[in-house]
């Protein structure tokens, strides 16, 4: 009798589970499609971060910009800091970081992220999330007002991308998308 | 006496030429049915041999005609209703295979009608949505913050409310879309001002009863 309920209870899960593995049975065109969507969300916080920190967009708009990033990311994640002054690497709130960046104490700041890649491929946990880390160079140089370069490193940064399958309600019917979300942006090296 | 005798034979010599004429009269027309009856069973031989050498290259599809041409020598072919059952066991073989080649070239040039019926429509709606795309990449590629946000403001009035939802297609496989996380349309107008790069086209859109749009959907190109 105890072994009926357990097989039954065996089945019942199966039934629950079975529907959603097989939807999250992803053909390669469709992981591609989700691999490209990640790096992407990676190079428009890219973008972004060159908007905050430019000197030349307006405050109103940085702002704009910052509330946009922020979404980009996990409630909860971190960015980290380094300087070539200082060997401490300092990890902020992405908020945070994003208002440091906007009132930097140059008069022009240039940022740049290169060679954005995978180190690690997306790949699929038990709880359906697909999980990667994208590796990125960030060049960046702070000018005076005489347009000097007082300041320039180049620092190696890991981002850890979550991805899950989601729904929503839109227009009375439920649509289900890929939700991508960045983790915390690690330090890995500083130079100059 | 003499007149007599000449007279008999003249009647003599007439009668044997007479009969020498018959006897080559019949002769020739004895070998004239001959040849015409040995002309058509050759005939009958070489349009059998043809048959056959045409039904064959049916059969193998090595024969150098169309389709409706192969049906209509098979036509024909049958017309002669040549007894020989060689040819009468190809007959049939043959009308077997066109007839079968004839429903896979109809159910095909039926496919192609609605491939092309398909695409003449999409062509349309593009055009239709040719417009909107048209707005969204001026948008990306003004250059100044004011100009930009002229044309968004511009823009959100084709909209019923600024917070319309805008779907992202990132995939297309067997009638099912993969889509980005839902956003609006204000968002989505200030995003690709910011990314200054508009790299969708417009999939399909709902409007309200006063004309206005009321869903988005972009796929990504």
């Amino acid at each position: 009798m105890k072994n009926l309920g357990i097989y039954i209870l065996f089945l019942f899960g199966f039934m629950i589970t079975e529907p959603v593995l097989a939807q999250q049975h992803l053909s390669p065109a469709r992981k591609q499609a989700i691999d490209s969507l990640a790096m992407e969300k990676v190079r428009d916080l890219s973008k972004y971060i060159t908007i905050i920190g430019s000197k030349n967009t307006p405050w109103s708009e940085a702002n704009r910009v910052i509330d946009r990033a922020e979404e980009l990311f996990m409630p909860g994640s971190q960015m980290g800091v380094s300087s070539l002054a200082k060997p401490k690497v300092t990890y902020y709130s992405v908020r945070k970081y994003f208002e440091r960046l906007m009132r930097l104490n140059y008069s022009k700041v240039e940022i740049e992220w290169y060679k954005i890649n995978y180190v690690s491929d997306l790949q699929r946990q038990p709880d359906g999330t697909y999980v990667g880390v994208i590796t990125i160079f960030q060049k960046f140089k702070g000018y005076d007002k005489e347009g000097r370069l007082i300041y320039e490193d180049t620092t190696k940064k890991d981002i850890t991308v979550f991805v899950k399958r989601k729904q929503a309600q839109i227009g009375g019917r439920l649509i289900g998308f890929w939700d991508v979300l960045l983790g915390d942006v690690r330090v890995k090296e500083t130079s100059r | 006496m003499l007149k007599k005798s000449l007279s008999l034979t003249t009647s003599y010599i007439l009668v044997v030429v007479s009969v020498f004429m018959l006897m080559g009269g019949l002769s020739s027309c004895k070998s004239k049915k001959k040849l015409a009856k040995e002309k058509a069973a050759a005939e009958y031989t070489a349009r059998v041999q043809q048959a056959k050498k045409d039904l064959t290259a049916i059969l193998n599809n090595t024969s150098p005609w169309p389709l409706k041409q192969q049906i209509k020598r098979v036509e024909v072919i049958k017309s002669y209703n040549i007894a020989d059952p060689e040819v009468k066991g190809l007959i049939t073989k043959a009308e077997e295979k066109l007839k079968s080649e004839q429903a896979v070239a109809a159910r095909k040039a039926a496919e192609e009608k609605l491939r092309e019926a398909e695409a003449k429509k999409q062509m349309s709606e593009q055009a239709r949505f040719e417009h909107l795309n048209l707005i969204f990449k001026q948008i990306a590629e003004v250059q100044s913050y004011t100009e930009a946000d002229d044309k968004i403001n511009k823009a959100l009035e084709i909209f019923a409310t600024p917070e319309i939802p805008v779907l992202i297609i990132i995939a297309q496989s067997e009638g099912f879309n993969d889509y980005d996380r839902p956003t609006t349309i204000k968002k989505f107008l200030n995003y690709i001002k910011d990314m200054k790069s508009y790299d969708y086209r417009v999939d399909s859109i709902k409007k309200d009863v006063h004309g206005k749009i009321t869903e988005l959907e972009l796929i990504k190109k």
